[in-house]
Protein backbone atom coordinates (compact mmCIF):
# COMPACT_ATOMS: atom_id res chain seq x y z
CA UNK A 1 0.00 0.00 0.00
CA UNK A 2 1.10 3.53 0.70
CA UNK A 3 0.84 4.60 -3.37
CA UNK A 4 -1.80 7.57 -2.82
CA UNK A 5 -2.71 9.71 0.49
CA UNK A 6 -3.81 7.94 3.06
CA UNK A 7 -7.13 8.18 5.09
CA UNK A 8 -9.33 6.60 7.37
CA UNK A 9 -12.78 8.32 5.62
CA UNK A 10 -11.91 7.66 2.27
CA UNK A 11 -9.96 5.35 -0.01
CA UNK A 12 -7.53 6.32 -2.11
CA UNK A 13 -8.54 5.60 -5.99
CA UNK A 14 -5.06 4.14 -6.94
CA UNK A 15 -4.58 1.83 -3.64
CA UNK A 16 -7.97 0.35 -3.70
CA UNK A 17 -7.83 -0.06 -7.34
CA UNK A 18 -5.17 -1.92 -7.00
CA UNK A 19 -5.83 -4.12 -4.25
CA UNK A 20 -9.12 -4.91 -6.73
CA UNK A 21 -7.00 -5.95 -9.11
CA UNK A 22 -4.43 -7.85 -7.20
CA UNK A 23 -6.77 -10.04 -5.26
CA UNK A 24 -10.33 -10.07 -7.77
CA UNK A 25 -9.34 -12.87 -9.94
CA UNK A 26 -8.07 -15.30 -7.55
CA UNK A 27 -11.29 -14.43 -5.04
CA UNK A 28 -13.84 -15.06 -7.46
CA UNK A 29 -11.58 -18.77 -7.81
CA UNK A 30 -12.40 -19.71 -4.24
CA UNK A 31 -15.86 -18.60 -4.69
CA UNK A 32 -16.56 -20.41 -7.91
CA UNK A 33 -15.06 -23.66 -6.42
CA UNK A 34 -17.50 -23.10 -3.22
CA UNK A 35 -20.38 -21.98 -4.84
CA UNK A 36 -20.34 -23.85 -8.40
CA UNK A 37 -21.76 -20.78 -10.22
CA UNK A 38 -19.51 -17.81 -12.27
CA UNK A 39 -21.83 -15.29 -11.96
CA UNK A 40 -23.19 -16.13 -8.14
CA UNK A 41 -19.44 -15.71 -7.14
CA UNK A 42 -18.81 -12.58 -9.27
CA UNK A 43 -21.94 -11.31 -7.82
CA UNK A 44 -20.45 -12.06 -4.24
CA UNK A 45 -17.09 -11.22 -4.62
CA UNK A 46 -18.18 -7.91 -5.90
CA UNK A 47 -19.87 -7.29 -2.34
CA UNK A 48 -16.84 -8.31 -0.26
CA UNK A 49 -15.23 -5.57 -2.14
CA UNK A 50 -17.83 -2.99 -1.69
CA UNK A 51 -17.79 -4.45 2.13
CA UNK A 52 -14.02 -3.53 1.42
CA UNK A 53 -14.73 0.17 -0.06
CA UNK A 54 -16.43 0.82 3.04
CA UNK A 55 -14.12 0.14 5.43
CA UNK A 56 -11.29 2.72 3.97
CA UNK A 57 -9.91 2.78 7.72
CA UNK A 58 -7.89 -0.32 6.65
CA UNK A 59 -5.93 1.11 3.95
CA UNK A 60 -3.47 2.38 7.32
CA UNK A 61 -2.63 -0.25 9.13
CA UNK A 62 -4.88 -2.86 8.31
CA UNK A 63 -4.31 -6.53 6.82
CA UNK A 64 -6.47 -5.41 3.48
CA UNK A 65 -5.89 -8.80 1.54
CA UNK A 66 -6.53 -11.05 4.63
CA UNK A 67 -9.65 -8.98 5.18
CA UNK A 68 -10.84 -9.75 1.41
CA UNK A 69 -10.44 -13.19 1.39
CA UNK A 70 -11.77 -13.42 5.35
CA UNK A 71 -15.16 -10.92 4.10
CA UNK A 72 -15.55 -12.88 0.73
CA UNK A 73 -15.29 -16.65 1.79
CA UNK A 74 -17.78 -15.72 4.63
CA UNK A 75 -20.48 -14.77 2.13
CA UNK A 76 -19.40 -17.10 0.10
CA UNK A 77 -20.55 -19.48 3.37
CA UNK A 78 -23.81 -17.33 3.76
CA UNK A 79 -24.67 -17.91 -0.03
CA UNK A 80 -23.95 -21.69 0.05
CA UNK A 81 -26.28 -21.94 2.37
CA UNK A 82 -28.96 -20.34 0.36
CA UNK A 83 -27.46 -22.36 -2.92
CA UNK A 84 -27.86 -25.50 -1.06
CA UNK A 85 -31.28 -25.35 -0.11
CA UNK A 86 -31.76 -24.08 -4.31
CA UNK A 87 -29.99 -27.49 -4.92
CA UNK A 88 -32.90 -29.32 -3.73
CA UNK A 89 -35.05 -27.92 -6.40
CA UNK A 90 -33.11 -27.41 -9.13
CA UNK A 91 -32.65 -30.06 -12.14
CA UNK A 92 -29.62 -31.21 -12.02
CA UNK A 93 -29.79 -31.80 -15.94
CA UNK A 94 -29.80 -27.90 -16.41
CA UNK A 95 -26.58 -27.31 -14.83
CA UNK A 96 -24.67 -30.62 -16.48
CA UNK A 97 -25.70 -29.10 -19.85
CA UNK A 98 -23.93 -26.39 -18.60
CA UNK A 99 -20.89 -28.20 -16.88
CA UNK A 100 -20.12 -31.61 -18.20
CA UNK A 101 -16.74 -32.82 -18.37
CA UNK A 102 -15.23 -34.22 -21.49
CA UNK A 103 -15.53 -37.27 -19.19
CA UNK A 104 -19.13 -37.61 -20.25
CA UNK A 105 -22.32 -37.40 -18.78
CA UNK A 106 -22.00 -39.78 -16.20
CA UNK A 107 -19.03 -38.86 -14.78
CA UNK A 108 -20.36 -35.34 -14.89
CA UNK A 109 -23.33 -36.22 -12.68
CA UNK A 110 -21.31 -38.32 -10.00
CA UNK A 111 -18.58 -35.19 -9.81
CA UNK A 112 -21.64 -32.75 -9.66
CA UNK A 113 -23.21 -34.82 -6.68
CA UNK A 114 -19.74 -34.93 -5.36
CA UNK A 115 -19.25 -31.44 -5.15
CA UNK A 116 -22.72 -30.75 -3.29
CA UNK A 117 -21.83 -33.28 -0.82
CA UNK A 118 -19.02 -31.65 -0.21
CA UNK A 119 -20.34 -28.27 -0.03
CA UNK A 120 -23.32 -29.21 2.06
CA UNK A 121 -20.75 -30.44 4.65
CA UNK A 122 -18.88 -26.78 4.78
CA UNK A 123 -22.29 -25.49 5.92
CA UNK A 124 -22.26 -27.94 8.03
CA UNK A 125 -18.95 -27.30 9.92
CA UNK A 126 -18.07 -24.34 11.81
CA UNK A 127 -17.56 -21.45 9.73
CA UNK A 128 -13.79 -20.57 10.58
CA UNK A 129 -13.14 -24.38 9.81
CA UNK A 130 -15.19 -23.86 6.46
CA UNK A 131 -13.42 -21.17 5.36
CA UNK A 132 -9.64 -22.35 6.22
CA UNK A 133 -10.30 -25.76 4.57
CA UNK A 134 -11.83 -23.27 1.13
CA UNK A 135 -9.00 -21.16 1.32
CA UNK A 136 -6.22 -23.88 1.61
CA UNK A 137 -7.90 -25.85 -0.98
CA UNK A 138 -7.51 -23.04 -3.56
CA UNK A 139 -3.98 -23.07 -2.55
CA UNK A 140 -3.51 -20.48 -0.37
CA UNK A 141 0.01 -20.70 2.03
CA UNK A 142 0.23 -20.86 5.51
CA UNK A 143 1.17 -17.47 6.02
CA UNK A 144 -1.38 -16.32 3.41
CA UNK A 145 -3.93 -18.59 5.51
CA UNK A 146 -2.95 -16.79 9.29
CA UNK A 147 -2.84 -13.45 7.27
CA UNK A 148 -6.95 -14.17 5.91
CA UNK A 149 -7.82 -15.98 9.41
CA UNK A 150 -5.93 -13.42 11.68
CA UNK A 151 -4.21 -16.39 12.99
CA UNK A 152 -0.52 -17.36 13.59
CA UNK A 153 1.44 -19.30 11.19
CA UNK A 154 2.86 -21.60 13.76
CA UNK A 155 -0.57 -23.10 14.91
CA UNK A 156 -1.78 -23.31 10.95
CA UNK A 157 -0.66 -27.47 10.92
CA UNK A 158 -2.90 -28.35 13.68
CA UNK A 159 -6.07 -26.03 12.96
CA UNK A 160 -5.92 -27.76 9.26
CA UNK A 161 -5.79 -31.05 11.14
CA UNK A 162 -8.55 -30.34 12.94
CA UNK A 163 -10.89 -29.03 10.53
CA UNK A 164 -10.22 -31.91 8.29
CA UNK A 165 -11.22 -34.17 11.22
CA UNK A 166 -14.22 -32.71 11.99
CA UNK A 167 -15.14 -32.47 8.13
CA UNK A 168 -14.58 -36.50 7.80
CA UNK A 169 -16.53 -37.32 10.67
CA UNK A 170 -19.38 -34.62 9.10
CA UNK A 171 -18.93 -36.60 6.01
CA UNK A 172 -18.99 -39.43 6.88
CA UNK A 173 -22.36 -39.05 9.54
CA UNK A 174 -23.98 -37.90 6.26
CA UNK A 175 -22.89 -40.16 3.49
CA UNK A 176 -21.72 -43.01 5.04
CA UNK A 177 -23.70 -45.25 3.22
CA UNK A 178 -22.91 -43.83 0.01
CA UNK A 179 -18.72 -43.18 0.48
CA UNK A 180 -15.81 -44.96 1.72
CA UNK A 181 -13.28 -41.99 3.17
CA UNK B 1 13.25 -38.11 22.40
CA UNK B 2 10.12 -36.54 22.08
CA UNK B 3 8.07 -37.50 19.32
CA UNK B 4 7.02 -34.55 17.28
CA UNK B 5 3.49 -33.13 17.42
CA UNK B 6 0.37 -33.40 15.07
CA UNK B 7 0.91 -29.64 13.67
CA UNK B 8 4.48 -30.36 13.23
CA UNK B 9 4.20 -33.37 10.86
CA UNK B 10 1.36 -31.57 9.49
CA UNK B 11 3.77 -28.63 8.33
CA UNK B 12 6.05 -30.84 7.17
CA UNK B 13 3.84 -32.55 4.99
CA UNK B 14 2.41 -29.33 3.42
CA UNK B 15 5.76 -28.02 2.53
CA UNK B 16 5.53 -25.27 4.88
CA UNK B 17 8.65 -26.13 7.19
CA UNK B 18 12.14 -24.41 7.11
CA UNK B 19 15.40 -25.89 5.60
CA UNK B 20 16.71 -26.35 8.98
CA UNK B 21 13.22 -27.78 10.05
CA UNK B 22 13.16 -30.27 7.51
CA UNK B 23 15.87 -31.65 7.75
CA UNK B 24 15.16 -32.26 11.44
CA UNK B 25 12.05 -33.21 10.90
CA UNK B 26 14.00 -35.96 8.66
CA UNK B 27 16.83 -37.01 10.78
CA UNK B 28 13.61 -37.43 13.34
CA UNK B 29 11.26 -39.66 11.60
CA UNK B 30 14.42 -41.89 10.59
CA UNK B 31 14.92 -42.65 13.87
CA UNK B 32 11.42 -42.71 15.27
CA UNK B 33 8.98 -45.22 14.25
CA UNK B 34 5.74 -43.82 16.17
CA UNK B 35 6.23 -40.79 13.90
CA UNK B 36 7.15 -42.31 10.94
CA UNK B 37 3.37 -44.37 11.67
CA UNK B 38 1.64 -41.01 12.48
CA UNK B 39 2.41 -39.53 9.60
CA UNK B 40 1.77 -41.95 7.40
CA UNK B 41 -1.38 -42.13 8.82
CA UNK B 42 -1.90 -38.53 8.44
CA UNK B 43 -0.36 -38.40 4.75
CA UNK B 44 -3.07 -40.78 4.02
CA UNK B 45 -5.85 -38.60 6.00
CA UNK B 46 -4.57 -35.64 4.21
CA UNK B 47 -4.94 -37.12 0.72
CA UNK B 48 -8.43 -38.58 1.12
CA UNK B 49 -9.87 -35.03 2.33
CA UNK B 50 -7.90 -33.26 -0.09
CA UNK B 51 -9.34 -35.74 -2.82
CA UNK B 52 -12.57 -34.68 -1.97
CA UNK B 53 -12.77 -30.70 -1.66
CA UNK B 54 -11.02 -30.80 -5.06
CA UNK B 55 -14.13 -32.26 -6.49
CA UNK B 56 -15.25 -28.36 -5.83
CA UNK B 57 -12.81 -27.48 -8.57
CA UNK B 58 -14.00 -25.82 -11.59
CA UNK B 59 -14.45 -26.86 -14.75
CA UNK B 60 -14.84 -23.79 -16.41
CA UNK B 61 -12.07 -22.03 -18.12
CA UNK B 62 -10.83 -19.09 -15.98
CA UNK B 63 -8.56 -17.56 -18.17
CA UNK B 64 -11.91 -15.11 -19.23
CA UNK B 65 -11.78 -13.41 -15.86
CA UNK B 66 -11.13 -9.67 -16.30
CA UNK B 67 -10.24 -8.02 -13.00
CA UNK B 68 -10.28 -4.77 -15.69
CA UNK B 69 -13.54 -5.38 -16.59
CA UNK B 70 -14.96 -6.28 -12.82
CA UNK B 71 -12.93 -2.91 -11.87
CA UNK B 72 -14.72 -1.02 -14.16
CA UNK B 73 -17.97 -2.04 -13.53
CA UNK B 74 -17.17 -1.89 -9.36
CA UNK B 75 -16.42 1.45 -10.22
CA UNK B 76 -19.27 2.57 -11.84
CA UNK B 77 -21.57 1.20 -9.40
CA UNK B 78 -19.92 3.65 -6.66
CA UNK B 79 -20.36 6.36 -8.49
CA UNK B 80 -24.10 5.25 -9.20
CA UNK B 81 -24.46 4.56 -5.16
CA UNK B 82 -24.95 8.00 -3.78
CA UNK B 83 -27.62 8.55 -6.82
CA UNK B 84 -30.11 5.56 -6.42
CA UNK B 85 -32.23 7.21 -9.46
CA UNK B 86 -29.75 5.84 -12.07
CA UNK B 87 -28.90 2.27 -10.27
CA UNK B 88 -31.60 1.07 -11.44
CA UNK B 89 -30.94 1.42 -15.32
CA UNK B 90 -27.56 -0.65 -14.52
CA UNK B 91 -29.35 -3.44 -12.38
CA UNK B 92 -32.16 -3.81 -15.22
CA UNK B 93 -29.95 -4.38 -17.45
CA UNK B 94 -26.73 -6.12 -15.67
CA UNK B 95 -24.92 -9.22 -16.85
CA UNK B 96 -25.31 -10.42 -13.36
CA UNK B 97 -28.80 -12.00 -13.73
CA UNK B 98 -29.67 -12.77 -10.41
CA UNK B 99 -30.42 -9.25 -9.20
CA UNK B 100 -31.79 -7.62 -11.92
CA UNK B 101 -34.09 -10.00 -13.29
CA UNK B 102 -34.64 -12.74 -10.71
CA UNK B 103 -36.27 -10.09 -8.72
CA UNK B 104 -38.23 -9.64 -11.61
CA UNK B 105 -39.57 -12.82 -11.61
CA UNK B 106 -41.00 -12.54 -8.52
CA UNK B 107 -42.14 -9.32 -9.94
CA UNK B 108 -45.77 -9.21 -8.20
CA UNK B 109 -44.72 -9.60 -4.72
CA UNK B 110 -42.34 -7.55 -5.40
CA UNK B 111 -44.16 -4.55 -6.54
CA UNK B 112 -45.40 -5.19 -3.05
CA UNK B 113 -42.31 -4.97 -1.85
CA UNK B 114 -40.43 -2.25 -4.23
CA UNK B 115 -40.02 0.26 -1.48
CA UNK B 116 -38.15 -1.73 1.16
CA UNK B 117 -34.66 -1.66 -0.64
CA UNK B 118 -35.35 2.07 -2.98
CA UNK B 119 -31.26 1.65 -4.27
CA UNK B 120 -31.81 -1.42 -5.70
CA UNK B 121 -33.48 -2.85 -8.75
CA UNK B 122 -37.01 -0.41 -8.42
CA UNK B 123 -37.82 -0.80 -11.90
CA UNK B 124 -37.84 -4.60 -12.08
CA UNK B 125 -39.68 -4.78 -9.16
CA UNK B 126 -42.56 -3.02 -10.52
CA UNK B 127 -42.23 -4.58 -13.76
CA UNK B 128 -45.56 -6.87 -13.42
CA UNK B 129 -46.55 -5.81 -16.61
CA UNK B 130 -47.23 -8.65 -19.35
CA UNK B 131 -45.16 -7.39 -21.89
CA UNK B 132 -43.51 -3.87 -21.71
CA UNK B 133 -45.34 -1.63 -24.79
CA UNK B 134 -44.20 1.91 -22.84
CA UNK B 135 -42.62 3.80 -20.28
CA UNK B 136 -44.08 5.83 -16.87
CA UNK B 137 -41.78 7.62 -14.63
CA UNK B 138 -43.16 8.20 -11.40
CA UNK B 139 -41.48 9.74 -8.63
CA UNK B 140 -41.12 8.73 -5.07
CA UNK B 141 -39.82 9.06 -1.52
CA UNK B 142 -37.45 6.60 -0.39
CA UNK B 143 -36.57 8.61 2.71
CA UNK B 144 -40.11 8.59 3.98
CA UNK B 145 -39.76 4.74 3.55
CA UNK B 146 -36.38 3.83 5.76
CA UNK B 147 -33.72 5.50 6.46
CA UNK B 148 -31.38 2.34 6.25
CA UNK B 149 -32.30 1.08 3.34
CA UNK B 150 -28.86 -0.10 1.73
CA UNK B 151 -28.30 -3.25 0.53
CA UNK B 152 -27.01 -4.38 3.73
CA UNK B 153 -30.26 -3.30 5.65
CA UNK B 154 -32.17 -6.27 7.32
CA UNK B 155 -34.74 -5.47 5.15
CA UNK B 156 -33.16 -6.08 2.34
CA UNK B 157 -31.53 -8.90 3.63
CA UNK B 158 -34.45 -10.23 4.77
CA UNK B 159 -35.92 -9.87 1.05
CA UNK B 160 -32.53 -11.36 -0.74
CA UNK B 161 -33.97 -14.73 1.80
CA UNK B 162 -36.74 -14.16 0.74
CA UNK B 163 -36.27 -14.39 -3.28
CA UNK B 164 -33.48 -17.19 -2.54
CA UNK B 165 -35.84 -19.13 -0.88
CA UNK B 166 -38.99 -18.86 -2.81
CA UNK B 167 -37.70 -18.51 -6.74
CA UNK B 168 -37.20 -21.31 -8.67
CA UNK B 169 -34.49 -20.80 -12.09
CA UNK B 170 -36.10 -22.88 -14.42
CA UNK B 171 -33.45 -21.58 -17.80
CA UNK B 172 -30.40 -19.91 -16.53
CA UNK B 173 -28.85 -17.72 -19.25
CA UNK B 174 -24.95 -18.75 -19.11
CA UNK B 175 -21.94 -16.56 -19.72
CA UNK B 176 -22.33 -14.36 -22.29
CA UNK B 177 -20.87 -14.39 -25.30
CA UNK B 178 -18.93 -12.36 -26.69
CA UNK B 179 -19.58 -11.14 -30.35
CA UNK B 180 -16.57 -9.93 -32.83
CA UNK B 181 -19.15 -8.00 -34.61
CA UNK B 182 -22.28 -5.95 -34.73
CA UNK B 183 -23.31 -8.84 -37.55
CA UNK B 184 -22.03 -11.97 -35.36
CA UNK B 185 -24.23 -10.23 -32.17
CA UNK B 186 -27.48 -10.10 -34.41
CA UNK B 187 -26.52 -13.02 -34.98
CA UNK B 188 -26.04 -14.79 -31.60
CA UNK B 189 -29.27 -12.58 -30.25
CA UNK B 190 -31.47 -13.38 -33.14
CA UNK B 191 -32.98 -9.70 -33.38
CA UNK B 192 -31.21 -6.88 -35.17
CA UNK B 193 -28.67 -4.48 -33.34
CA UNK B 194 -28.66 -0.98 -33.82
CA UNK B 195 -25.47 1.13 -33.30
CA UNK B 196 -24.52 4.54 -32.54
CA UNK B 197 -23.47 5.69 -35.73
CA UNK B 198 -21.24 9.01 -34.45
CA UNK B 199 -19.07 6.42 -32.27
CA UNK B 200 -17.85 4.01 -35.11
CA UNK B 201 -17.89 0.39 -34.04
CA UNK B 202 -18.62 -0.50 -30.55
CA UNK B 203 -15.62 -1.50 -28.11
CA UNK B 204 -17.42 -4.76 -27.14
CA UNK B 205 -20.87 -6.10 -27.64
CA UNK B 206 -22.13 -9.08 -25.16
CA UNK B 207 -25.32 -11.19 -25.85
CA UNK B 208 -26.92 -12.66 -22.43
CA UNK B 209 -28.52 -15.84 -22.91
CA UNK B 210 -32.18 -16.22 -22.11
CA UNK B 211 -32.92 -16.74 -19.35
CA UNK B 212 -36.71 -17.64 -17.25
CA UNK B 213 -37.54 -17.29 -13.56
CA UNK B 214 -40.81 -18.20 -11.72
CA UNK B 215 -41.95 -18.36 -8.03
CA UNK B 216 -45.58 -18.28 -6.16
CA UNK B 217 -46.75 -15.68 -3.85
CA UNK B 218 -47.21 -17.37 -0.22
CA UNK B 219 -48.79 -13.99 0.97
CA UNK B 220 -48.31 -14.85 4.80
CA UNK B 221 -45.17 -15.02 3.98
CA UNK B 222 -44.76 -11.47 2.22
CA UNK B 223 -47.33 -9.69 5.28
CA UNK B 224 -45.14 -11.24 7.95
CA UNK B 225 -42.15 -9.70 6.22
CA UNK B 226 -44.23 -6.10 5.93
CA UNK B 227 -44.79 -6.40 9.42
CA UNK B 228 -40.68 -7.06 10.07
CA UNK B 229 -40.07 -3.87 8.01
CA UNK B 230 -42.75 -2.26 9.70
CA UNK B 231 -45.36 -2.03 6.82
CA UNK B 232 -48.19 -3.93 8.01
CA UNK B 233 -50.46 -1.61 7.42
CA UNK B 234 -49.92 -2.13 3.69
CA UNK B 235 -52.69 -5.35 2.58
CA UNK B 236 -51.89 -7.57 0.26
CA UNK B 237 -54.85 -8.29 -2.02
CA UNK B 238 -56.24 -11.61 -1.64
CA UNK B 239 -55.85 -12.48 -5.37
CA UNK B 240 -52.14 -12.46 -5.03
CA UNK B 241 -51.90 -15.62 -2.33
CA UNK B 242 -50.72 -19.21 -4.86
CA UNK B 243 -49.72 -17.04 -7.31
CA UNK B 244 -47.95 -18.24 -9.87
CA UNK B 245 -45.67 -15.60 -11.58
CA UNK B 246 -42.92 -16.93 -14.21
CA UNK B 247 -40.73 -14.34 -16.42
CA UNK B 248 -38.49 -14.99 -19.47
CA UNK B 249 -36.02 -12.94 -20.35
CA UNK B 250 -34.88 -12.96 -23.88
CA UNK B 251 -31.30 -12.56 -24.84
CA UNK B 252 -30.14 -9.13 -24.18
CA UNK B 253 -27.44 -7.24 -26.30
CA UNK B 254 -24.96 -4.80 -24.56
CA UNK B 255 -23.02 -2.85 -26.78
CA UNK B 256 -20.00 -0.76 -25.38
CA UNK B 257 -18.53 2.09 -26.70
CA UNK B 258 -15.26 3.45 -24.99
CA UNK B 259 -13.32 2.14 -22.35
CA UNK B 260 -14.95 2.31 -18.95
CA UNK B 261 -11.53 2.35 -16.72
CA UNK B 262 -9.71 5.37 -18.62
CA UNK B 263 -12.63 7.31 -20.67
CA UNK B 264 -16.35 8.13 -20.65
CA UNK B 265 -18.43 5.08 -21.80
CA UNK B 266 -21.66 4.81 -23.38
CA UNK B 267 -23.49 1.90 -22.97
CA UNK B 268 -26.12 0.85 -25.62
CA UNK B 269 -28.62 -2.09 -24.37
CA UNK B 270 -31.43 -3.59 -26.30
CA UNK B 271 -33.32 -6.51 -25.05
CA UNK B 272 -37.07 -7.65 -26.64
CA UNK B 273 -39.28 -6.93 -23.79
CA UNK B 274 -39.13 -9.84 -21.18
CA UNK B 275 -42.64 -11.62 -21.20
CA UNK B 276 -44.26 -12.29 -17.04
CA UNK B 277 -46.85 -14.41 -16.62
CA UNK B 278 -49.23 -14.07 -14.09
CA UNK B 279 -53.02 -15.61 -13.20
CA UNK B 280 -55.33 -13.42 -14.96
CA UNK B 281 -57.36 -12.49 -11.66
CA UNK B 282 -54.51 -11.10 -9.97
CA UNK B 283 -55.08 -7.62 -9.67
CA UNK B 284 -52.37 -5.65 -10.81
CA UNK B 285 -53.33 -2.03 -9.89
CA UNK B 286 -53.97 -2.62 -6.21
CA UNK B 287 -50.42 -4.49 -5.75
CA UNK B 288 -49.11 -1.68 -7.24
CA UNK B 289 -50.56 0.90 -5.52
CA UNK B 290 -49.20 -1.08 -2.36
CA UNK B 291 -45.99 -1.47 -3.78
CA UNK B 292 -46.00 2.58 -4.52
CA UNK B 293 -47.11 3.68 -0.83
CA UNK B 294 -44.48 1.19 0.88
CA UNK B 295 -42.03 3.23 -1.58
CA UNK B 296 -43.28 6.73 -0.04
CA UNK B 297 -46.05 7.53 -1.57
CA UNK B 298 -49.14 8.40 0.25
CA UNK B 299 -52.21 5.97 -0.33
CA UNK B 300 -54.13 8.68 -2.46
CA UNK B 301 -51.24 9.75 -4.58
CA UNK B 302 -50.91 6.59 -5.37
CA UNK B 303 -54.66 5.41 -5.63
CA UNK B 304 -54.80 7.88 -8.47
CA UNK B 305 -51.19 7.50 -10.18
CA UNK B 306 -52.55 3.67 -10.50
CA UNK B 307 -55.51 4.83 -12.14
CA UNK B 308 -53.52 6.17 -15.05
CA UNK B 309 -52.11 3.55 -15.99
CA UNK B 310 -52.10 0.20 -17.89
CA UNK B 311 -50.33 -2.10 -15.40
CA UNK B 312 -50.43 -4.94 -18.30
CA UNK B 313 -48.27 -2.81 -20.76
CA UNK B 314 -46.30 -0.21 -18.41
CA UNK B 315 -43.29 -0.25 -17.73
CA UNK B 316 -43.14 1.57 -14.40
CA UNK B 317 -39.55 3.40 -12.85
CA UNK B 318 -39.99 5.08 -9.93
CA UNK B 319 -37.56 7.39 -9.19
CA UNK B 320 -36.87 8.98 -5.96
CA UNK B 321 -37.59 12.78 -5.61
CA UNK B 322 -34.80 14.20 -4.39
CA UNK B 323 -32.33 13.25 -7.19
CA UNK B 324 -32.49 13.64 -10.88
CA UNK B 325 -34.96 15.12 -12.85
CA UNK B 326 -36.97 13.48 -16.03
CA UNK B 327 -38.44 14.18 -19.25
CA UNK B 328 -40.15 13.20 -22.31
CA UNK B 329 -38.16 13.42 -25.60
CA UNK B 330 -38.47 12.06 -29.12
CA UNK B 331 -35.79 9.11 -29.84
CA UNK B 332 -35.94 6.59 -32.93
CA UNK B 333 -39.14 7.67 -33.73
CA UNK B 334 -40.84 7.34 -30.53
CA UNK B 335 -41.37 8.90 -27.61
CA UNK B 336 -38.69 8.03 -25.17
CA UNK B 337 -37.70 8.81 -21.30
CA UNK B 338 -34.51 10.62 -20.59
CA UNK B 339 -33.35 10.66 -16.96
CA UNK B 340 -30.56 13.09 -15.98
CA UNK B 341 -28.78 14.42 -13.28
CA UNK B 342 -25.40 16.14 -11.62
CA UNK B 343 -23.01 14.89 -9.19
CA UNK B 344 -19.96 16.03 -8.28
CA UNK B 345 -19.87 18.21 -11.18
CA UNK B 346 -20.27 15.13 -13.48
CA UNK B 347 -24.12 14.53 -15.70
CA UNK B 348 -24.87 11.35 -16.31
CA UNK B 349 -27.80 10.69 -18.67
CA UNK B 350 -30.11 7.48 -19.13
CA UNK B 351 -32.56 7.29 -21.64
CA UNK B 352 -34.77 4.77 -22.42
CA UNK B 353 -37.63 3.93 -25.33
CA UNK B 354 -39.62 0.97 -26.08
CA UNK B 355 -40.08 0.37 -30.18
CA UNK B 356 -41.50 -2.42 -31.62
CA UNK B 357 -41.37 -4.63 -28.63
CA UNK B 358 -37.48 -3.96 -27.88
CA UNK B 359 -36.92 -2.18 -24.88
CA UNK B 360 -33.90 -0.11 -25.47
CA UNK B 361 -31.33 2.39 -23.29
CA UNK B 362 -28.33 4.33 -23.68
CA UNK B 363 -26.36 5.10 -20.65
CA UNK B 364 -23.42 7.44 -20.19
CA UNK B 365 -21.72 10.53 -18.92
CA UNK B 366 -22.80 14.32 -20.08
CA UNK B 367 -25.85 16.25 -20.77
CA UNK B 368 -28.95 15.69 -22.07
CA UNK B 369 -28.13 17.22 -25.03
CA UNK B 370 -25.29 14.70 -25.55
CA UNK B 371 -27.68 11.37 -25.28
CA UNK B 372 -30.06 13.14 -27.88
CA UNK B 373 -27.66 13.88 -30.11
CA UNK B 374 -25.91 10.22 -29.75
CA UNK B 375 -29.64 8.70 -29.91
CA UNK B 376 -29.81 10.83 -33.49
CA UNK B 377 -27.13 8.57 -34.42
CA UNK B 378 -28.44 5.42 -34.00
CA UNK B 379 -28.38 3.09 -36.91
Amino acid sequence: MGMGESSSEHWDEADFRAVFLEQYARIVGILVRLLGDRSHAEEVANDAFWRLYRQPALQIDGNVGGWVYRTATNLGIDALRAANRRHQHEATAGRLAEESTAAGPLDGLLREEKCWRVRAVLTAIKPAQAQLLILRTSGLSYKELAEALDVKVSGMGTMLNRAEAEFRKRYLALYRNEEEL
Amino acid sequence: MTCMDDGSLRAHLDGELSGSEVAEMNQHLAACADCRVHFEKLCAETSRTGDLLKTMAPVADFSTISPTTAYALFRSQVRSSDQPDTLWIRRLFAASWRPAWGLAAAAVVVAILVGVSPVRTWAQRVLTMLRVQKISVVTIDPGALMSNGGPNSRPSKLIDQFFSDSVVVTMKPGEPDVASSVAQAAELAGYPIQTLGSLGAPQSIEVNGESAFQMTIDRDRVETLLEEVGRSDINIPESANGALIAVRVPKIVRSRYGDCSTTNCVYLIQAPSPTVSVPPDLNMAEIAEAALELAGMNSAEAHSFCQTVDWTSTLVIPIPSNSGSYQTVSVDGVEGTLITETRAQQSRYSLLWVKNGMIDSLTGQGSSSDALALAASLQ
